[in-house]
C-alpha cells in the first residue's frame, strides 16, 4: 500500500517521504536573497522526514518586487545552494519555487508599473497594471527559464512554478484578468505553455518540474472554475512530474490558506478530479489546510492524491513525518488553523512563526526545544543540545530522544550526583504547559498547579469562540506532552503566591484578570471570557446571557469581539457590534479572515457600530458616541458583553512569571515566555544538595 | 538676505551655535538596515546640509531592546551603532551644518513583533494603534531604561554628534509617564505633575552627564495630547519649567497630538492650516527662557520668517518642506524662494510609505530617500528630446532631460500644463497640489525646455522631425463602466471638474479607487448643495486616505455636508429613470442582497484608459520612444513624476 511516509520517486529522484512543504512567504530574507534563518528553517523540516521542500517563491524577473523580502532569482543562487547543502542529507528533495506576481504585486519597492495580462485593477491593492507587450511576454518566458537554469545549477532537484494564488501565470489563465485579443487571450493557457516548456528545457528529464496552478478562482463568472481547469489543464499532465491544484484568486486571496473558519481539506474533491483527468502521468498534490496526518495518509492510501501538501503543519511541527513514521502522531504539535504567526504578507515584515511553536522562524537565534526524531542525521549539535550546556553528551543521544525525555539534559551544566529541586508551575494554561514540558524535556521534575478542573487557561476558553474550536487541540497536545514527560499536574488545586518561597524553583502563569471599562452600565456586563468559560462549561448562551439586546463592545479589534458576536448571533440572540474603527475586526487582516469576517457578520446579522465608543448604558438604551465627529447616538441594549483588553492577574515580585500573568497577550507570546522560562530554570536550577 | 531678517541669523543651542534657524527635525526614514544606521542615512542629511539647512536632528535612535515598534528602528542601544553615526556626523559636518540625534523609548506605543519581549510602560495600558497590554514597568525596568538613554548618549558623542534630543513628545515613554491617560501609577513615578516628570529628569541628568558640557541637550516635548483626559498645553509648560529649572537643558523642541492616536495632528495634510501648532511653541516660549523649536506643516521660508517675527519660536522645524527641496534653505537664502520645490503636504510617499514600512518617499521629489542611487551618467549630451504631453510625467521627464544637457521640445495639447494634477488640484481641498504643477513648471524653465502648449502632434509630425527620443506622457481618458451604456447623466469625476457636467440633486459617487478622487467631488458637489452619497465595493470609503491622514477630516467634513457612505457595493446595472435620473442596481456583495436606488445623476471615480494611440503608432520608429505616468498604465502622481525623471535620467 502506498504510505505517507515511504518514498516516492519524482523525474528519477526519490523523495524520503510523500510529504511536501509548499512554497510560502516567511520574511526571513536577507534583502531578496535567501538567508541562514531560510537554511535553517527548510532544514529542520528536512531533518523531520519532509518529502519535499519547496523554497520560498522566487521573482523570475526584475518587474516583480511583490512584497519587500520577496525573493529574486537572480539573489537567490547562493541560497539554493545552501538548502540543498543543508537538507539533502536528509534526503529531501529541494525544489526552487519560482514566479511572478503581476497584477498581484506591489509598484511600492520597485516603482515601476505592475505587469499584467491586460489592464485590470487588483482588487486588494486597486492598482492598475500596465497590459504586457509580447516582447515583455518574451521577456517574461525567458525569465522563467533563467531561473531555472540558475537554479539548476545550484543542484536544486527541480523547480515548482506558480500559476496559483499570487502570479501572472494564473492571470494569463483566468477570464477574470486576461481580456487580450491576441493569441495569449485566444488561448489563455499559451502563456503557461510555453513557461512550462521553456523550463523544462533547463530543469531536463532527471530533475522534477512542479506545477502551482489555480483549479478554481471561486468567481464561475469569469475566472477559472474546477471543470474547466480539469478539462483544458490535464494537457499540462505531460509536461510536468506534479501539480499542486489550488484554489482562489485575487478576488478571494485568503481562500488559498484559509484559517480556521474553513474545514480543512476543502480541496480534496478537487484534487480527486484533477488527478482522474491527469491520470497518472504526472502525481496529483493535496493541498488545502491539510492539517491532520491522519486524513493525510488516508488520501494517499485511497487514491485523492499521491502526495499531500502540508505546509502549516510542519511551520507547527517539523518532525510530522518522523512522528508518524515512529507511530507516535499523537505527539505531533498540531496546526490550529489561527494564522495568526504564519501569514506573513504584510506590510510589517513579520518573520514566518507559530502559535504553537513561537522556535519556528528563529531557528538560528532559538535553536529548537524539541528533541529531532533520532536517525534523521541531524545531530545533536545543532538542535537542542546546543542550548542545554557541555558536559552533557551521553545525555542527548538517541536513547533519551526516544525515552520521554528522561535523562536528557539531566547533567547539563550540573556536577553528577547532584540532586535538583521540583519546579513548581503555577496555572496550567498555555505559559505553565509550555513551561513544564520543556522543563520535563530537560529532565527537570515538575509539578503543574492548576485551580480549575481542566487544564488551558485561556487558550482552551478561547476555543469556544465561532471558528476557532481547533485551538483546543493545542491545549490537548500540550496536556498530553506534559503527562507522557511524567510532569506531577494537580487541577483544582490553589496555591497561595504569599507563601511561595522566593528561593525555590517556581514559575508563575498564573494568567488575567478583568481590565478596566471606558463606559459605565446600570445593567449586566459580561466579560467574554467569562461567558466563554460558562459555554466550555456545558452551559448555554440564554443560561449566561440575560435575555434582550446584546451590545459586543470590541475595543481590540481581533478574533474575540468578532467570534463572540457571532456566537452570540448564532445563539438566536439579537447582537450589535462597535468598535472604535472603521471596520469590524481590522486586526483580522492578519489571519485573512478580516472580509470573511465581515461577511459573517452582516448575514447573521449582527449590527456594526463603527468608529463608535459606548459611554454607557442606562435603563436598557447604550449611549454611543462617533469618535471622529462626535455625534450621539442610542441603540436598546439590555446586557454588554465586554472583549476589552484584559490585565496581569496579581503576582508578588521577585519570581519568575511568564505570560498573560506578565502583561496579557496571546498564546504565542505566553508559549515563547513559558519556554524561555523553563529553560532558564532549566540552565540555573537551584541545586539541593549531593547524593 | 534682507527680505528674511532673523530665517538665516544664527543661534546659539547651549555649546552649539547654529548657523541658521531652518531645522530638518527628526522623523522616521525607515533607512536603517539591520537595527543600524545605513549610508542612505547619511547622504539623506548630507543632502539638507549641503542645502543650507540650519540644524539637523536624526531620526530616533532606540534606548533599550525592549523597544522595537517598527521595523526599521534604529538601535541606538547597540555599539555598532557608532560607526554609522560617524559616517552620518562626518557627511553632515563637511557641510558646516550641526547635527543632534534624537533619543527615545517609544514605551507602550509598540508591540512584541519584533523584540519578542514583553512591551514596557508605565503602566497595563494598551496603546490606542499597537493593542497590546504592555508590562507596567518596576523601579528595576525604570532604572534599566534610563540607563538605556545614558549608554545611547555616550554612543552618540563617540559617534561624532553635537548634541542630542529626547523625544518625550508624540511616542514616547516619557511622554507615557507624563500623560495621566497613560501613567495610573501611585508611587514615586505617578500621581502630581512632578512625579509624572521624575523619570524625564532622571534621564537628563543622566545624559547630561554622559554627552558633558561641549554637546547641546535638547527636550521635545508634547504640546497637546489632543486625547480626553491627557496632556494639554498648561500641563507642558508646566514640564518645560521643570526642565528648564534642572539647568541641564539647553533647548526645547515641541509638538503635537500621539502618534499613535492622533497622528493626524501631528503630519497634518493641506487640510491644515500651515503653522497650525505653533500656539505650542509659543505658550512654552512665553513661559521658559530656553530656545524654543516651533513646527507644524511650515512649508514656506516666509512662514518660517513669520514665525520668528511673531515671536512664536526661535528655530523653525522644515521636515516635509526639505524633503520635498533638500535645497529649501539656500534657495530661499540666495532670494530663490519661488525656484523651492514645494512639499505639497500630499503625505502620499513620505507619511504614507513610512507608516507601511517603506523607505520614505516623496511625490514632488522622487530623489528624496534615494540620494544613494546614483543616476546614470548621460551616453550623450545634446540629444533632440521631444517629450508629448505637459501633465506631471511630461514635465518631470522635459525638466530633468533638459537639466542634463539634452534639447528638449515639450508639447502640451492644452493651453496650460499641469494635466490632471491642474484639475485635482481646482477642487478647493486640494489646491496645494498645484504646487507639483508649478514647481515643475519653474523647473523645465530654469533647464531650458521649449515648452509649447496648445499644440497638438500627431505621429507623423514627430517623425518628421527625426528626433532622436520621444517620451510619450500623454496621460489617461476617463473610461465609462461597462454598466453606464449611453445614460448621459453617468459622468465621471473629470467631467465634473472640467466643468462638462453639473449633478445635481441626488448624486450618487461610485468609488473603485479609494482616493482622492471620489472624496473631493463628492465634497465639491455637496458644497454646490447636492445630496451626495459615496458608495464604494470596499469596506471603507476613502481607504488611501487613512494612509496620507486625510480621513478623519474626510470624515469630520463629510459629516458636516451630509455626505452619506456606503461600503460592500457595486453597482450591478443602471437604467434612465422616467424623471430623467438615473436607476442604479446596487449589489452587497456581502449579503449578496441587491437593491434599486434612483439618483439624479451618477459620478464615477474609476479607472483610466491610457492615451496611448501615439505609442501604438511610434512603437516601432526608427528612434527611441518611451512611455511616463498614465499612458503607461494611469496610476497616481508618484509614478508619473518617477517615470518621468527616471527615463529622462536615463537617456
Amino acid at each position: 500500500m502506498t504510505a505517507l511516509t515511504g518514498p516516492v520517486v519524482l523525474a528519477g529522484r526519490t523523495a524520503p517521504s510523500r510529504v511536501l512543504f509548499g512554497p510560502h512567504e516567511t520574511n526571513l530574507g536577507d534583502g531578496r536573497a535567501l538567508s541562514e534563518r531560510h537554511v535553517a528553517y527548510y532544514e529542520r523540516r528536512a531533518a523531520g522526514g519532509a518529502g519535499l521542500i519547496v523554497t520560498e517563491a522566487a521573482s523570475v524577473h526584475d518587474s516583480d518586487w511583490p512584497y519587500e523580502r520577496a525573493p529574486l532569482a537572480a539573489s537567490c543562487a547562493d541560497g539554493w545552494r545552501a538548502v540543498v547543502a543543508a537538507c539533502r542529507p536528509h534526503g529531501a528533495l529541494v525544489l526552487a519555487g519560482l514566479g511572478h506576481a503581476g497584477s498581484q504585486g506591489s509598484s511600492a519597492y520597485g516603482q515601476r508599473a505592475l505587469w499584467a495580462p491586460s489592464r485590470v485593477a487588483d482588487v486588494v491593492s486597486r492598482e492598475l497594471p500596465a497590459e504586457l507587450e509580447e516582447r515583455e511576454i518574451a521577456a517574461l518566458v525567458a525569465g522563467f527559464a533563467a531561473a531555472a537554469a540558475s537554479a539548476v545549477a545550484c543542484d536544486v532537484d527541480g523547480v515548482e512554478v506558480d500559476a496559483g494564488q499570487y502570479s501572472v501565470l494564473r492571470q494569463f489563465l483566468s477570464g477574470l484578468t486576461n481580456l487580450r485579443g491576441d493569441r495569449y487571450g485566444e488561448d489563455r493557457t499559451a502563456l503557461l505553455v510555453e513557461v512550462l516548456a521553456a523550463v523544462r528545457g533547463e530543469v531536463g528529464d532527471g530533475r522534477v518540474l512542479g506545477l502551482r496552478l489555480s483549479c478554481d478562482e471561486l468567481a464561475p463568472w469569469a475566472g477559472i472554475t474546477p471543470e474547466h481547469a480539469v478539462s483544458s489543464f490535464a494537457g499540462f499532465a505531460d509536461v510536468v512530474d506534479y501539480v499542486v491544484p489550488v484554489r482562489g484568486s485575487a478576488m478571494n486571496v485568503s481562500a488559498t490558506r484559509p484559517d480556521s473558519h474553513t474545514e480543512p481539506g476543502f480541496n480534496a474533491g478537487l484534487c480527486r478530479a484533477v488527478r482522474e483527468a491527469v491520470s497518472g502521468r504526472a502525481a496529483v498534490v493535496w493541498q488545502g489546510s491539510v492539517v491532520d496526518p491522519g486524513a493525510a495518509r488516508a488520501a494517499v492510501e485511497d487514491g485523492t492524491a499521491d502526495l499531500v501538501e502540508m505546509t502549516r503543519a510542519q511551520i507547527a511541527e517539523p518532525r510530522l513525518v518522523s512522528l508518524v513514521r515512529a507511530g507516535t502522531p499523537e505527539r505531533i504539535r498540531p496546526c490550529v488553523l489561527c494564522n495568526q504567526f504564519c501569514r506573513v504578507r504584510d506590510s510589517r515584515n513579520p518573520r514566518v512563526s507559530c502559535l504553537g511553536d513561537p522556535g519556528s522562524g528563529y531557528e538560528v537565534e532559538e535553536p529548537p526545544v524539541d528533541l529531532p526524531w533520532p536517525g534523521t542525521g541531524w545531530d545533536a549539535g545543532s538542535g537542542a543540545g546546543t542550548r542545554s550546556g557541555g558536559g552533557s553528551d551521553a545525555g542527548v543521544g538517541v536513547g533519551a530522544m526516544s525515552d520521554a525525555g528522561a535523562g536528557f539534559g539531566a547533567g547539563a551544566g550540573i556536577g553528577a550526583g547532584s540532586v535538583l529541586d521540583e519546579v513548581l508551575v503555577v496555572g496550567g494554561g498555555p505559559a505553565g504547559l509550555e513551561a513544564a514540558r520543556v522543563l520535563a524535556l530537560r529532565g527537570r521534575s515538575v509539578r503543574l498547579v492548576e485551580q480549575e478542573d481542566v487544564l488551558g487557561g485561556t487558550l482552551l476558553v478561547a476555543a469556544r469562540l465561532a471558528g476557532r474550536a481547533r485551538l483546543a487541540e493545542l491545549v490537548s497536545w500540550l496536556e498530553r506532552e506534559v503527562r507522557r514527560l511524567g510532569v506531577r499536574v494537580e487541577n483544582g488545586t490553589r496555591v497561595d503566591l504569599a507563601d511561595l518561597d522566593p528561593a525555590a524553583s517556581v514559575l508563575l502563569a498564573t494568567g488575567s484578570v478583568a481590565g478596566p471599562r471606558a463606559y459605565t452600565s446600570d445593567g449586566p456586563v459580561i466579560e467574554t471570557r467569562d461567558l466563554l468559560a460558562g459555554l466550555a462549561a456545558g452551559a448555554q448562551v440564554d443560561d449566561l446571557v440575560p435575555a434582550g439586546p446584546v451590545l459586543v463592545v470590541d475595543p481590540v479589534g481581533d478574533w474575540t469581539g468578532a467570534g463572540t458576536a457571532e456566537l452570540l448571533a448564532a445563539a438566536g440572540r439579537d447582537t450589535a457590534i462597535v468598535t472604535q474603527d472603521p471596520v469590524i475586526g481590522t486586526q483580522l487582516a492578519i489571519t485573512g479572515d478580516l472580509a470573511a469576517a465581515n461577511t459573517r457578520l452582516q448575514v447573521a446579522g449582527v449590527r456594526p457600530h463603527k468608529r463608535a465608543a459606548l459611554r454607557r448604558v442606562l435603563d436598557g438604551r447604550a449611549e454611543l458616541v462617533n469618535v471622529i465627529t462626535g455625534v450621539e447616538s442610542g441603540v436598546d441594549c439590555s446586557v454588554v458583553v465586554h472583549c476589552g483588553h484584559r490585565l496581569p492577574s496579581p503576582t508578588p515580585t521577585g519570581l519568575a512569571s511568564a505570560g498573560d500573568c506578565v502583561a496579557p497577550r496571546t498564546a504565542y507570546q505566553a508559549v515563547l515566555e513559558g519556554r524561555r522560562a523553563a529553560l532558564s530554570l532549566a540552565t540555573s536550577p537551584r541545586v539541593l544538595g549531593r547524593v | 538676505m534682507s527680505r528674511y531678517r532673523y530665517l538665516f541669523s544664527p543661534v546659539r543651542l547651549g555649546p552649539v551655535v547654529v548657523p541658521n534657524r531652518i531645522v530638518f527635525a527628526a522623523h522616521l526614514t525607515n533607512q536603517a538596515r539591520h537595527g543600524l544606521p545605513s549610508e542612505a542615512h547619511a547622504e539623506y542629511y548630507a543632502a539638507r546640509a549641503a542645502g543650507g539647512a540650519g540644524l539637523i536632528i536624526t531620526e530616533e535612535h532606540s534606548t533599550h531592546v525592549t523597544d522595537w515598534p517598527y521595523e526599521k528602528l534604529v538601535h541606538g542601544f547597540r555599539r555598532e551603532a557608532i560607526a554609522g553615526y560617524r559616517r552620518i556626523t562626518d557627511a553632515v559636518h563637511a557641510h558646516g551644518v550641526p547635527i543632534f540625534a534624537q533619543l527615545n523609548h517609544n514605551g507602550g506605543q509598540a508591540s512584541s513583533m519584533y523584540s519578542r519581549l514583553p512591551v514596557w510602560a508605565p503602566s497595563a495600558v494598551p496603546d490606542p494603534l499597537f493593542r497590546e497590554v504592555p508590562k507596567a514597568m518596576d523601579h528595576g525596568e525604570i532604572a534599566e531604561v534610563v540607563a538605556g538613554y545614558r549608554t545611547v548618549a555616550a554612543h552618540c558623542v563617540e559617534g561624532g554628534f553635537d548634541g542630542v534630543e529626547l523625544q518625550c513628545s508624540h511616542s514616547s515613554i516619557v511622554r507615557g509617564f507624563l500623560s495621566p491617560v497613560t501613567n495610573l501609577r501611585t508611587d514615586g513615578y505617578g500621581g502630581s505633575a512632578r512625579n509624572r516628570a521624575r523619570i524625564l529628569l532622571e534621564i537628563v541628568e543622566a545624559v547630561r552627564e554622559a554627552i558633558g558640557p561641549d554637546r547641546a541637550l535638547g527636550v521635545r516635548l508634547c504640546g497637546d495630547e489632543l486625547i480626553e483626559n491627557g496632556t494639554r498645553i498648561e500641563d507642558a509648560v508646566e514640564v518645560a519649567r521643570m526642565v528648564e529649572a534642572t539647568g541641564a537643558v539647553d533647548y526645547l523642541n515641541t509638538s503635537i497630538g500621539v502618534a499613535t492616536s492622533t497622528l493626524f495632528m501631528i503630519e497634518a495634510s493641506m487640510a491644515f492650516p500651515p503653522g497650525y501648532a505653533l500656539h505650542i511653541a509659543s505658550a512654552i516660549r512665553e513661559a521658559v527662557r530656553l530656545p524654543v523649536i516651533g513646527s507644524g506643516r511650515i512649508k514656506d521660508p516666509a512662514q518660517a520668517e513669520r514665525a520668528l517675527a511673531e515671536g512664536q519660536c526661535d528655530l523653525v522645524g522644515v521636515v516635509r518642506g526639505q524633503i520635498a527641496d533638500p535645497e529649501f534653505a539656500a534657495k530661499a537664502r540666495a532670494g530663490r524662494a519661488g525656484d523651492v520645490n514645494a512639499c505639497l503636504s500630499c503625505n502620499q510617499e513620505c507619511v504614507g510609505r513610512v507608516g507601511l514600512g517603506r523607505w520614505l518617499g516623496c511625490v514632488v521629489n522622487p530623489r528624496a530617500g534615494r540620494e544613494t542611487v546614483v543616476l546614470p551618467t548621460p551616453r550623450r549630451r545634446g540629444r533632440r528630446v521631444f517629450v508629448v504631453g505637459g501633465g506631471p510625467a511630461g514635465l518631470k521627464a522635459a525638466a530633468t532631460a533638459a537639466g542634463r544637457g539634452h534639447d528638449v521640445t515639450l508639447l502640451e495639447r492644452a493651453a496650460q500644463v499641469g494635466g490632471q494634477v491642474a484639475l485635482a488640484a481646482t477642487v478647493p481641498s486640494r489646491v496645494e497640489l498645484g504646487e507639483l504643477v508649478r514647481g515643475l513648471l519653474a523647473e523645465c524653465g530654469r533647464s531650458g525646455v521649449d515648452l509649447r502648449t496648445g499644440v497638438s502632434v500627431d505621429a507623423g509630425w514627430l517623425r518628421a522631425q527625426a528626433p532622436d527620443v520621444v517620451v510619450l506622457a500623454t496621460g489617461a481618458r476617463p473610461k465609462r463602466p461597462w454598466w453606464a451604456g449611453e445614460l448621459e447623466r453617468v459622468v465621471d469625476v473629470r467631467d465634473v471638474l472640467e466643468g462638462r457636467a453639473a449633478p445635481f440633486g441626488e448624486v450618487l459617487v461610485v468609488d473603485e479607487l479609494g482616493f482622492h478622487q471620489a472624496t473631493s467631488v463628492a465634497e465639491l458637489l455637496a458644497d454646490r448643495r447636492a445630496s451626495v452619497r459615496i458608495s464604494t465595493p470596499g469596506m471603507v470609503v476613502g481607504q488611501d486616505l487613512g494612509l496620507t491622514l486625510d480621513l478623519e477630516m474626510f470624515t469630520i467634513r463629510a459629516h458636516a455636508k451630509g455626505i452619506a457612505q456606503s461600503t460592500d457595493e457595486v453597482v450591478t446595472g443602471a437604467w434612465r429613470a422616467e424623471d430623467g435620473g438615473v436607476l442604479v442596481d446596487l449589489h452587497k456583495h456581502t449579503t449578496g442582497v441587491t437593491v434599486q436606488q434612483r439618483y439624479d445623476w451618477v459620478v464615477c471615480a474609476v479607472h483610466q484608459d491610457p492615451e496611448d494611440g501615439l505609442w501604438q503608432e511610434l512603437r516601432d520608429a526608427p528612434f527611441e520612444v518611451h512611455r511616463v505616468g498614465d499612458c503607461l498604465t494611469p496610476r497616481r502622481a508618484d509614478s508619473a513624476v518617477a517615470e518621468g525623471h527616471r527615463t529622462a535620467a536615463a537617456l
